[in-house]
C-alpha cells in the first residue's frame, strides 16, 4: 500500500493517534487501580480510595488467594467450559449460520423470525431449569454448555458475514464440483476468519462469565467455574448485597484480595483476544482467493 | 440461486399452496444436506428455548410454586391490568424508553467511530495495543464501575468534586441530582462497552477490498472522503442487523447496573421495567406477575423488530429475517 | 485438508459430549437410589467467598452419624436459588429460610407442603430448650414447623473514635442530644488536631435499617416497623417520632455533620470513611467494631474506638429495635422427607447438633486448632485466614444460642469487641419489639415491598432537604391509597384474631 504523505494526512494521523490514546487510557485507568489494589494493603485502599502506584506493596493478597486449591479448580473448570462451550457452539453456530445463508433455502424467512423470537421472549428461570433437568444435565459441567449452545445473536451476524461473501466465489466451487459441507470448510470459513474469530471471541467471554447457571444447575461447589467465587467475592466485599440479606455478621473479605480475585479471574480472558487478533488482518486473503 | 430468490421475493403473493409445497420439496431435494446442517441448530432452540416458553402461561395465572403449573389459578390478564394500572407504569415506560433511545442515539454510532479511528492507524503495534486497552473494561462487572465511580464522583472528598473545589468551582451533586443519572448512566455504558463494540465493526471492515482504497486515493480523495464512501458502506450490512438487533434488545437496559445507579432522588428518571419488577415483584416470588411484565416487555421488543426489519427491508437492505 | 481435520475433532467432540452426558444421567439415578441410609440434604447461605474445606463436616458426621450433603448456595442468589429448588421439586431435606422467604413460603407451609414439628419437639432433649418466644415468632397459625438459629435481639448501638472525643473533652452521648453535639464537634472542632477541616461526625450508608436511619429513631422512640396508636396498629412512618427523626437527620445533612452522599453510599465505603479518620461516629451494628479496627490500626495506630448503647431520646426513655430473635429458620420439606421416620432422623440430628461439643465445633472449630478457652469464652485463632476458610462457612448452620445450645460466648482479644457483646445483653433491657412478625397480611406480601420504596425515598428526600413535612404527608396519603389501606386493615384483622 503506497502511504500518502500530505499535510493534511499527517495532521490527521495525529490527531486521530492522540485521541485513541486518550481513549485508551481512560479505559484502562480503573484497571491499573484495580492491579494496584491487588498488590497493596486494604488499609491503604481504605485510606486512599483510588490507588494506581501503591505506597506500599504486599503480595499477601495474591497469597491469600493461592494458599487453597479452590482459585486454580475454578480456573480449570472455567477454561474447560470456555474451551470446550466455544468449540461446540462455534461448530453449532457455524453449521445454522451458513445453512440459513443460503438464499435459496425454502422456509428460511420463517426459520429466521423464529429464532429471533427466542432474543425476545424466553421461559424463565423455573421452566429452563425443568428442561435441564429432564435432558439430564444437571450437576454436570455441560449445564453450563448445551443449554447455550447457540446464541441466537451470535448466529445472526455470523450469517451477515456469510452472506456478504461474494456469491461467486461459492458458485465456482459448485462447478468443480464440490458438497456443501465442503463449501462450507474450504471457502466460506476461510475466507470468514475475521468473523470466525470474532464470534468465537464472544462465546468464549460469554462462557467464561457465566455463573448464575453454574449456581442453579451444579450442586456440587468444586465444580463451580471461577467467576462465582469472583462474583462472590465482590458482591461480599462491596458490601452491596441487594438482597439485603438478614442479620450476617461476618465481616467483608478484604478488598485487596477482592482486587487479586478479579486480576486472576480476568487475565486469562484478556489473554484470548490478542492471539485472536491476527487474524482480524485474514480478510486481505479474500482479496487473493478472488483474484 | 439469483433465479430463486426473485422468485421468493416478487412471485410469493401469487403461489398458491401447491405450489409452495411443491417448491418447499425441491428445495428439500436439492438442499437436503444444508438441511441437515441446520437441523441440530433448530433441535437446539426448539428444545432449549421453546420449550421453556410454556412456563409464560403462568402470566395468566396465579401461580403457586407447590401447585404447578396444572394446578395453579388461571387468572386472565389480572397481572396485566395490575401492571397497567400502576401509577407509575407511564414513568417507567418512559424511562425505559429514554434509555433506550440514548443507548441507540449517542452510544451505538460510537462503537462504529472508534473502530473507524482504528482502521486508520498504519503501525499494526499501536493499534493492537490500542484494541486490547480498550476492551478491558468490558470484564469489570458493574458494581465494580458503579463504585469506581461513587469513589470520583462522590460529595465526600470525591476526586473530581475535590478537583472542581480546588479549582474555585461549585461542587455538583453527581449521585444524588436526577439531572446527573442519565449522562452517568449513559458515559458508564460507553465506558464499558465501546471497545468491546468495535471488535465485531472491526471484523467487518478487514473484509473490504484494500484496492478500493488505491483506487480512491487515485482519484484524489482525502481520508475522510474514503471512509465515508468505502469503509461505511462495506460495513453498513452488519451496522444494520446489529442496529435491528438493538432495538429487539430495547428493554434488557442492564438490570444490575441501573439498579445500583437507582436510589431515592433519581427514581423518577432511573426506574425502569427491570428494576420495577424486581421489587414489585421478583423479590417476593411473585413469578406471575414478573412473568407478565417480561411478556411485555418482550410484546414490545417484538413491535420493535418488526417495524425496525420492515424498513429495513423497505430500504432495499437484508433485515434479519 | 487442514478443514478436514478440525472437522473430524468436531464430530469426535460432539460424541464426546453426548457420551458424557448420557454416563451422567446414570450416576444420577445411581445417587438418588441409595438415597435412604443415614444422609441428610442441607442447603444453606454462603456467607464467605468459598466454600469450606470439609475437616468440620466429616467431624460434624462422625459424631452425629450421619452422612452430610451440604448445597452452598451464595448469599447474594439464595432467593434464585431456592425457588427454582422449589417449584421444580427438587428441595433437599432441610432447608434454611430467612425471615423475608418465610413469610413468602408461609402459603406453602399452609398447604401442608413442610413438617409440623410442634408435637415432636418434647421428645428431644435439647431441641426442647429452644426458646419459646423465639418460637412463637415463627409460628404458623399457631403451629410450629421449623426450628431456628438463634441472634442477638438486638446489636444495635453506636460506635465512634474514642481519641477524638477524649481530645475534645467529650463522654459518650446519652441523649440525642448529646450524639447532634458530638457530630457537630467532631466535624467543626478539628478532633484530629491536623489543623485542617477534614473531618464529619457521622458516616451512615445507603440503608435505613441497618445504616443509622432505624437505629437513632429507636432512640426517639419511633415504633419497631408497626405500633400502635389509640387502639390501632399503625406504620411507624405515621407516627410522630419518626418525622423527628427525619429532622435530626436533616438538620446533620444540612449542616454536613454526615456524609452527603450517604443515600448512595455502600456498606464499605461507609466503614472507609470511619477507617480512615473521614468521620467519627458509626451507628449499626456494635459488632462492627472488631474488623473496622483491624484496618484502621494500619492507617493510623494511635486510633482508639468504643462502642455505646444507651442513648435517651426527647422522651427521656431508652429504645432499642429488635429482631424477632433467629437469623434463619430450617423447614422440612415433605417433598423430599417422605416417612415420619426420616423427619425423626433429622431432629434427631439437629438435637444432636446442639449439644455443646457440636455447637462449639461448628462455631469456634476444633479447640486448639482454630480456637482456645479463656475465661469460658472462646478466643478465635490468631490466623483469621484459616479461621475463615475451615470454619466460618459452617456458622450458618447450628441452632440455638449460646444460652441453649452450650457454646462459648465469643471472647476478643480486642476490648471494644468483648464489651459489644455485652452491650448487645444489655440492650435485652430496652427492646421495641415488631408486633407485625407473627400477623399476617396478604397484601402485605404482595405489595408491601413496592409501597415501602415510596416512602423510603420520601424519608431520604425529607433528609436531603428535597420536599417538605407537608409533600412527606402526601407520600404517605399514597402509600394509604396504593394499597396501604388494606394491609393496615389486615394486620389489625390479624392482631384482633391473634388475641382471642
Amino acid at each position: 500500500m503506497v502511504e500518502d504523505k500530505t499535510l493534511s494526512s499527517r495532521l490527521f494521523n495525529i490527531t486521530n493517534a492522540t485521541l485513541l490514546i486518550i481513549v485508551a487510557l481512560l479505559c484502562v485507568l480503573p484497571f491499573l487501580h484495580v492491579v494496584a489494589g491487588s498488590f497493596t494493603t486494604s488499609a491503604e485502599l481504605a485510606e486512599k480510595k483510588f490507588v494506581i502506584f501503591p505506597t506500599e506493596w504486599s503480595l499477601s493478597a495474591y497469597k491469600y488467594v493461592f494458599s487453597t486449591d479452590t482459585i486454580f479448580r475454578a480456573l480449570l473448570v472455567s477454561i474447560f467450559v470456555t474451551t470446550g462451550g466455544t468449540l461446540w457452539s462455534m461448530f453449532l453456530s457455524t453449521l445454522t449460520a451458513y445453512g440459513l445463508s443460503r438464499k435459496d433455502l425454502v422456509g428460511r424467512r420463517i426459520i429466521m423470525f423464529f429464532i429471533v423470537f427466542t432474543l425476545l421472549f424466553n421461559g424463565g428461570m423455573i421452566p429452563t431449569f425443568l428442561v435441564v433437568q429432564q435432558t439430564g444435565l444437571l450437576d454436570s459441567l455441560l449445564a453450563l454448555i448445551v443449554p447455550v449452545s447457540i446464541n441466537a445473536f451470535n448466529m445472526i451476524i455470523l450469517k451477515t458475514f456469510f452472506q456478504n461473501l461474494p456469491p461467486s466465489l461459492e458458485e465456482s466451487a459448485k462447478i468443480d464440483g464440490c458438497s456443501d459441507f465442503g463449501i462450507l470448510f474450504r471457502i466460506v470459513i476461510p475466507c470468514s476468519m475475521p468473523a470466525i474469530a470474532t464470534i468465537s471471541l464472544f462465546y468464549a467471554v460469554t462462557y467464561w462469565n457465566t455463573y448464575m447457571h453454574a449456581i442453579l444447575y451444579l450442586d456440587d461447589a468444586s465444580k463451580w467455574p471461577v467467576q462465582v467465587l469472583l462474583r462472590q467475592i465482590v458482591v461480599l466485599a462491596s458490601g452491596m448485597n441487594y438482597d439485603g440479606s438478614v442479620y450476617t455478621e461476618v465481616p467483608p473479605p478484604e478488598q485487596s484480595v477482592k482486587m487479586a480475585v478479579i486480576v486472576v479471574a480476568t487475565i486469562p480472558v484478556l489473554l484470548v483476544y490478542p492471539f485472536l487478533q491476527k487474524h482480524f488482518t485474514k480478510g486481505a486473503l479474500l482479496g487473493s482467493v478472488k483474484g | 440461486m439469483n433465479a430463486n430468490s426473485n422468485l421468493e421475493r416478487q412471485g410469493k403473493p401469487a403461489l398458491t399452496k401447491t405450489e409452495k409445497r411443491i417448491a418447499l420439496k425441491k428445495s428439500i431435494k436439492k438442499n437436503k444436506w444444508i438441511y441437515l446442517m441446520i437441523l441440530p441448530g433448530i433441535l437446539y432452540f426448539f428444545i432449549y428455548k421453546y420449550v421453556p416458553m410454556f412456563g409464560l402461561i403462568i402470566s395468566f395465572q396465579d401461580y403457586k410454586p407447590y401447585e404447578g403449573i396444572m394446578g395453579s389459578e388461571w387468572v386472565g390478564l389480572e397481572h396485566f391490568k395490575r401492571l397497567f394500572s400502576d401509577p407509575d407504569f407511564w414513568m417507567i415506560f418512559k424511562n425505559t424508553l429514554i434509555l433506550f433511545a440514548l443507548q441507540i442515539i449517542i452510544f451505538f454510532p460510537i462503537p462504529i467511530i472508534l473502530s473507524l479511528m482504528l482502521n486508520e492507524v498504519r503501525q499494526m503495534y499501536f493499534k493492537r495495543s490500542v484494541q486490547t486497552l480498550i476492551y478491558i473494561p468490558h470484564f469489570m462487572s458493574w458494581v465494580i464501575i458503579v463504585s469506581i465511580s461513587y469513589v470520583l464522583l462522590t460529595m465526600d472528598n470525591g476526586i473530581v468534586n475535590g478537583t472542581l473545589e480546588a479549582m474555585g468551582k461549585q461542587e455538583v451533586n453527581f449521585l444524588l441530582n436526577p439531572d446527573w443519572f442519565r449522562p452517568m448512566y449513559v458515559l458508564q455504558v460507553i465506558w464499558r462497552e465501546a471497545g468491546w463494540g468495535t471488535i465485531i465493526f472491526l471484523a467487518a471492515i478487514s473484509a473490504v477490498d484494500v484496492q478500493l482504497y488505491e483506487a480512491a486515493r487515485m482519484d484524489g480523495a482525502n481520508r475522510f472522503r474514503q471512509m465515508w464512501h468505502i469503509t461505511l458502506p462495506a460495513i453498513k450490512g452488519v451496522i444494520i442487523i446489529l442496529l435491528i438487533l438493538k432495538i429487539g434488545d430495547v428493554l434488557e437496559l442492564g438490570f444490575e447496573h441501573v439498579y445500583l445507579l437507582l436510589n431515592a432522588s433519581n427514581r423518577e428518571v432511573a426506574e425502569i421495567f427491570d428494576t420495577y419488577v424486581y421489587t414489585a415483584g421478583l423479590k417476593q416470588g411473585q413469578f406471575s406477575y414478573s412473568t407478565a411484565v417480561g411478556f411485555f416487555k418482550g410484546l414490545v421488543g417484538l413491535v420493535l423488530v418488526i417495524g425496525a426489519n420492515w424498513l429495513a427491508k423497505k430500504a432495499g437492505e437484508e433485515g434479519v429475517y | 485438508m487442514r478443514w478436514n481435520q478440525s472437522y473430524k475433532v468436531l464430530i469426535v467432540f460432539t460424541v464426546l459430549i453426548v457420551l458424557v452426558a448420557c454416563s451422567n444421567n446414570k450416576d444420577e439415578s445411581a445417587s438418588n437410589d441409595e438415597e435412604s441410609g443415614n444422609q441428610i440434604e442441607i442447603m444453606t447461605r454462603l456467607h464467605t467467598p468459598e466454600v469450606p474445606e470439609p475437616n468440620i463436616e466429616e467431624r460434624i458426621e462422625e459424631k452425629t452419624d450421619v452422612e452430610l450433603d451440604i448445597s452452598w448456595v451464595p448469599d447474594n442468589n439464595y432467593d434464585d436459588r431456592l425457588n427454582t429448588a422449589f417449584s421444580t421439586g427438587t428441595l433437599p431435606d432441610v432447608v434454611y429460610l430467612g425471615f423475608n422467604q418465610f413469610n413468602q413460603f408461609k402459603d406453602a407451609v399452609r398447604d401442608d407442603q413442610f413438617w409440623e414439628i410442634g408435637p415432636y419437639m418434647d421428645e428431644y432433649e435439647n431441641l426442647s430448650k429452644l426458646k419459646e418466644d423465639v418460637l412463637d415468632n415463627a409460628l404458623v397459625d399457631g403451629k410450629l414447623y421449623s426450628l431456628y438459629q438463634g441472634r442477638p435481639l438486638s446489636r444495635q448501638g453506636l460506635i465512634y473514635r474514642k481519641d477524638w472525643a477524649d481530645n475534645l473533652g467529650l463522654d459518650a452521648p446519652t441523649t440525642t442530644d448529646e450524639f447532634y453535639e458530638m457530630a457537630k464537634a467532631f466535624t467543626e472542632e478539628d478532633p484530629d488536631g491536623n489543623g485542617e477541616d477534614d473531618t464529619i461526625g457521622l458516616t451512615d450508608r445507603d440503608d435505613l435499617i441497618y445504616g443509622a436511619f432505624k437505629t437513632v429513631s429507636s432512640w426517639f422512640g419511633t415504633p419497631n416497623y408497626w405500633g400502635k396508636q389509640d387502639g390501632e396498629l399503625l406504620p411507624e412512618f405515621m407516627f410522630p417520632e419518626y418525622i423527628e427523626t427525619m429532622d435530626f437527620f436533616r438538620d446533620m445533612h444540612e449542616n454536613g455533620y454526615i456524609n452527603q452522599d450517604f443515600p448512595v453510599t455502600s456498606k464499605s465505603d461507609q466503614q472507609n470513611m470511619f477507617k480512615n479518620g473521614s468521620a467519627g461516629l458509626y451507628v449499626g451494628s456494635m459488632g462492627d467494631v472488631g474488623s473496622i479496627y483491624n484496618d484502621a490500626k494500619e492507617i493510623n495506630p494511635d486510633a482508639t474506638y468504643d462502642v455505646h448503647n444507651r442513648v435517651k431520646g426527647p422522651n427521656g426513655e431508652y429504645g432499642i429495635w429488635a429482631i424477632p430473635g433467629f437469623g434463619s429458620l430450617q423447614l422440612f420439606p415433605k417433598s423430599s422427607v417422605e416417612t415420619e421416620e426420616e423427619l425423626r432422623k433429622i431432629l434427631e440430628f439437629f438435637d444432636k447438633l446442639m449439644k455443646p461439643e457440636n455447637a462449639n465445633l461448628l462455631n469456634w472449630g476444633v479447640e486448639g486448632e482454630h480456637y482456645t478457652v479463656e475465661d469460658d469464652g472462646a478466643v478465635p485463632d490468631e490466623n483469621t485466614q484459616k479461621f475463615e476458610r475451615e470454619v466460618k462457612p459452617y456458622q450458618s448452620l447450628p441452632i440455638g444460642e449460646p444460652e441453649t445450645n452450650g457454646r462459648y460466648e465469643i471472647n476478643d482479644p480486642y476490648e471494644p469487641k468483648r464489651k459489644s457483646e455485652e452491650l448487645n445483653k444489655d440492650n435485652e433491657n430496652f427492646l421495641i419489639t415488631d408486633p407485625s412478625i407473627t400477623l399476617e397480611s396478604e397484601s402485605a406480601i404482595e405489595i408491601g415491598d413496592r409501597l415501602q420504596e415510596g416512602i423510603n425515598d420520601a424519608t431520604y428526600n425529607y433528609i436531603l432537604g428535597e420536599i417538605d413535612k407537608e409533600e412527606f404527608e402526601q407520600a404517605v396519603e399514597t402509600w394509604r391509597q396504593n394499597g396501604g389501606e388494606d394491609i393496615i386493615a389486615e394486620y389489625n384483622k390479624s392482631y384482633e384474631n391473634s388475641k382471642e
